[in-house]
């Protein structure tokens, strides 16, 4: 029977001012501070705390049998730390019990592996040190932004010292196989390939809430049985933190459907392990090839959620062409501006998908169309380049 | 000699409505007012505005109390104009005809002025909806049955009717009062589907011309469109150049260093954003410091900002939507070049709107205001590269900036509404004769 490795997504993004013409040149905010404050509060009541409440009673209750990771964008550390610095604690806490692992990530949450190695590197570290001073923890398994991935970041991640890395276990990959193995990407020598169980995870972040489902009301024994019937060495369940008491309501049984898996899966007699003690305990089965960029972001499984149009392809261009001049001025404010403005929800929110993936985009979108939110995006993205040149000028740098 | 009477049919009004010839009814108003006495009938007012110097009847605003009262003051001329006129007065009407109202042979009795269950509806229809709703066809109707009935209550002496909206109206009220019509085109369906643009709409627009007794096009330009794609004689097409209502120019610093070239209008085919996107790409590529702005909405919308995308132009070509009027000016405050490259413009007030702001333009021939902004620079619609080059010339050059924004000046002090009332005034004067 297979282990269990559970995984969830923490992020906030910066969402922007409804950034008109008119501001160019004149307004140097760009973030809407009242609705990020109000979005991570409402956030946090329905969801970080009382899930983290509740998971560090269930990691006490059983032992330290209980074990699970998070990967927390440093956009939403910032935030926490800004806003909430009460919502912060509790996920050091949490974090502190031993049992719950943090995973690296791109501080910004970005798409930067896809424009810019240099942009990534820095990222990437700077997401580690925040890490190391706000959890005193230094992780040994990475997941890019959204499950983004392919055999060069898998290969990039081996030389930047991981252990494993994270993708979305996608049938035209597997081939057939099953994602219940860790596999090893094509040049490297060392690092492993956790993929995350697409049904199985998906019935505990979107179907358990949904009444037209066969198998609702999913109860904790029922699916603890589903993971024990499993094949492989380990069932990788990665979902968003949110669709605990976020996405999915209190009222739709989720906490207590949490509350009772612990033991429903221990009583199967199965364990649970985080991803480095995977990485540890199993070896790669299997060479698993990604020539293609993968996601776990929409039906198409790729880059179209971010980059599928022609707002989305020029405004996250634009971003990234900015990097030399701005990194050239070396102003902290410029540069951490900036690269906020590289988190890929700003781009998801241009997406003009329609169907089911539409109307997840329309649902996180604090904007009232993608037009809109390219309109404000590039009016920002203008300003931004004004500053730049101003900072250029001041430090007679050539333009 | 006693004033003349006018009778102005119209559709949009402000503040209701702030499209061109809203704001064109309004003007030429204002200004005949001095001339003739006046009365303007249109679908919808706000119950709000009182214009001072001329009537402004909303059929939104009108109570069968009214109409009882009004006939009762009128009742004899109505009524001996009404014995003359053959009942054709309903001839849409969809109560089998039995409601037909007003009309008699002979005087009622009293204060006997039966409005039918139909006029009633007719009127309700104008209290709500949208003015140019799916229903558009059926308020033309209702409103030329409705003013053909309020016209019997009133004396005038000419029939002035705005766009083929009210231009049956005004055939219906040439009918039944024997009076000289005049038809004023301020846009065509030539202009806003192309030159093959066949339909009801543009059946109405050449009978409305036909029937009347004079056509007063905007331009020569448009007159031109309504010989040659209408069939008009020209002997009937007497041109008459909008005015502008002067503005409070000022002038603002941009916020920003780069040169601001404005299109400002509806995002519609007709008014060439796909030029002015063209255009801009040409610019920007030989100068990158330069903002292109769209202000306004409409269908095209959407595909201009994706093509602007796609040609990767986003951070200079801005679109700001839908601005009210304190904003379009902060936007003309600070505009370099004022760029309108309609596919087909009758007139195009906002150039002399930009031309009081001090800013030079350039301009599609094919619009009415280069017959009256003679110094401006001038293009085809399709020859962007011309376009680019004028633009260019105009953010480079400090001295034809100049020249060009000099003579726009001199243009418009002779661009008045008051000018234009003369002209339309001594048309009505040799009708009448």
């Amino acid at each position: 029977m297979p282990d269990v490795c559970l995984y969830f997504q923490v992020h906030q993004p910066n969402r922007l001012l409804s950034y008109d013409f008119f501001k160019i040149g004149e307004n140097a905010v760009y973030e809407d501070e009242a609705m990020n404050a109000e979005i991570l509060s409402k956030v946090a009541e329905k969801c970080y705390l009382p899930a983290n409440r509740m998971f560090q009673r269930l990691v006490e209750e059983n032992d330290g049998r209980f074990r699970m990771a998070l990967s927390i964008s440093g956009t939403v550390i910032e935030q926490m730390q800004r806003y909430r610095p009460d919502v912060l604690e509790s996920f050091q806490s949490l974090v502190a019990t031993g049992s719950v692992e943090l995973l690296a990530e791109t501080y910004y949450h970005s798409l930067a592996f896809v424009h810019s190695n240099k942009e990534f590197d820095r990222q990437v570290e700077m997401h580690l040190q925040k890490l190391e001073e706000v959890f005193h923890i230094r992780p040994r398994v990475f997941r890019n932004t959204e499950l983004i991935y392919n055999d060069a970041i898998a290969a990039k991640a081996e030389t930047m010292g991981f252990d494993g890395v994270m993708a979305e276990g996608v049938q035209w990959n597997l081939d057939g196989h099953s994602p219940n193995f860790l596999y090893r990407a094509p040049t490297t020598a060392r690092i492993k390939t956790l993929l995350r169980n697409i049904q199985l995870s998906d019935d505990l972040g979107f179907r358990f809430s949904d009444p037209a489902w066969p198998e609702y009301p999913l109860t904790a024994e029922k699916f603890a049985r589903w993971l024990a019937a499993c094949e492989g060495d380990v069932v990788n369940l990665f979902m968003d933190y949110e669709a605990i008491g976020e996405h999915q309501w209190a009222d739709t049984g989720i906490f207590k459907f949490w509350e009772a898996l612990p033991e429903a899966v221990d009583e199967a007699g199965l364990q649970w392990v985080t991803p480095s003690e995977a990485v540890e305990l199993y070896r790669a089965s299997r060479e698993y090839l990604s020539g293609s960029v993968t996601s776990w972001a929409d039906s198409e499984r790729d880059l179209s959620a971010w980059m599928g149009n022609v707002m989305q392809q020029e405004a996250i261009e634009k971003v990234h062409r900015l990097e030399a001049e701005i990194l050239a001025v070396n102003d902290p404010e410029l540069t951490a501006t900036w690269a906020k403005m590289q988190t890929s929800d700003h781009f998801y929110w241009m997406s003009t998908k329609g169907g089911t993936d539409g109307s997840v985009h329309t649902y996180f979108t604090p904007y009232p169309s993608p037009y809109d939110a390219y309109i404000y995006f590039m009016n920002v993205l203008a300003d931004l380049q004004i500053r730049l040149r101003r900072a250029q000028e001041q430090q007679g740098l050539s333009v | 000699m006693n004033r003349l009477r006018v009778l102005k049919l119209g559709w949009e009004f402000p503040p209701l409505i702030n499209g061109g010839l809203g704001i064109a009814c309004l003007g030429l108003s204002r200004a005949l007012a001095k001339l003739v006495d006046l009365t303007v009938l249109v679908p919808r007012s706000s119950p709000e505005t009182d214009f001072k110097d001329f009537d402004l009847r909303g059929l939104n605003q009108l109570t069968l109390e009214k109409l009882k009262a009004a006939e009762g003051r009128y009742q004899y001329e109505s009524f001996a104009q009404v014995r003359n006129v053959p009942v054709f007065l309903d001839p849409y009407a969809d109560d089998g005809g039995g409601g037909i109202s007003a009309i008699h042979s002979e005087p009622p009795a009293d204060d006997e002025i039966a409005f039918s269950a139909t006029t009633i509806k007719q009127l309700e229809a104008f209290k709500a909806g949208e003015l140019y709703g799916p229903d558009l066809g059926g308020k033309v109707i209702d409103f030329s049955k409705v003013a053909a009935k309020l016209a019997m209550q009133e004396p005038f002496d000419v029939i002035h009717a705005h766009d083929w909206m009210t231009f049956l109206a005004g055939v219906e009220v040439k009918k039944a009062t024997r009076k000289p019509l005049v038809v004023h085109v301020h846009a065509l369906q030539y202009d806003r589907a192309g030159s093959t643009a066949r339909g009801w709409i543009y059946d109405l627009e050449k009978y409305g011309m036909e029937e009347a007794d004079c056509v007063i096009p905007v331009s020569r330009y448009t007159g031109d469109i309504i010989t040659t794609h209408y069939g008009m004689n020209p002997k009937k097409i007497r041109p008459v150049h909008n005015g502008a209502d002067p503005v409070e120019a000022f002038a603002t610093k941009k916020k920003f260093p780069e040169k601001l070239v404005l299109f400002l209008g509806r995002l519609t085919s007709q008014k060439g954003p796909d030029f002015f996107l063209e255009t801009a790409a040409r610019v920007i590529a030989k100068n990158p410091h330069v903002r292109f702005v769209v202000a306004g909405t409409g269908e095209k919308l959407r595909p201009l900002i994706e093509s602007g995308a796609f040609r990767g132009l986003g951070a200079h070509f801005h679109f700001t939507g839908f601005l009210d009027k304190e904003k379009v000016n902060d936007l003309l405050s600070m505009t370099d070049v004022y760029c309108m490259p309609s596919v087909s413009e009758p007139f195009g007030l906002s150039a002399l709107e930009a031309a009081q702001f001090g800013i030079p333009a350039v301009i599609s021939k094919q619009s009415g205001v280069a017959e009256v902004l003679k110094g401006a620079l001038k293009a085809d619609y399709w020859d962007t590269e011309l376009m680019a080059n004028h633009i260019h010339d105009l953010l480079t050059d400090d001295h034809l900036h100049a020249r060009v924004a000099e003579q726009a000046r001199l243009d418009i002090t002779a661009a008045t509404w008051d000018a234009a009332a003369t002209k339309v005034m001594k048309i009505y004067e040799e009708l009448i004769r």
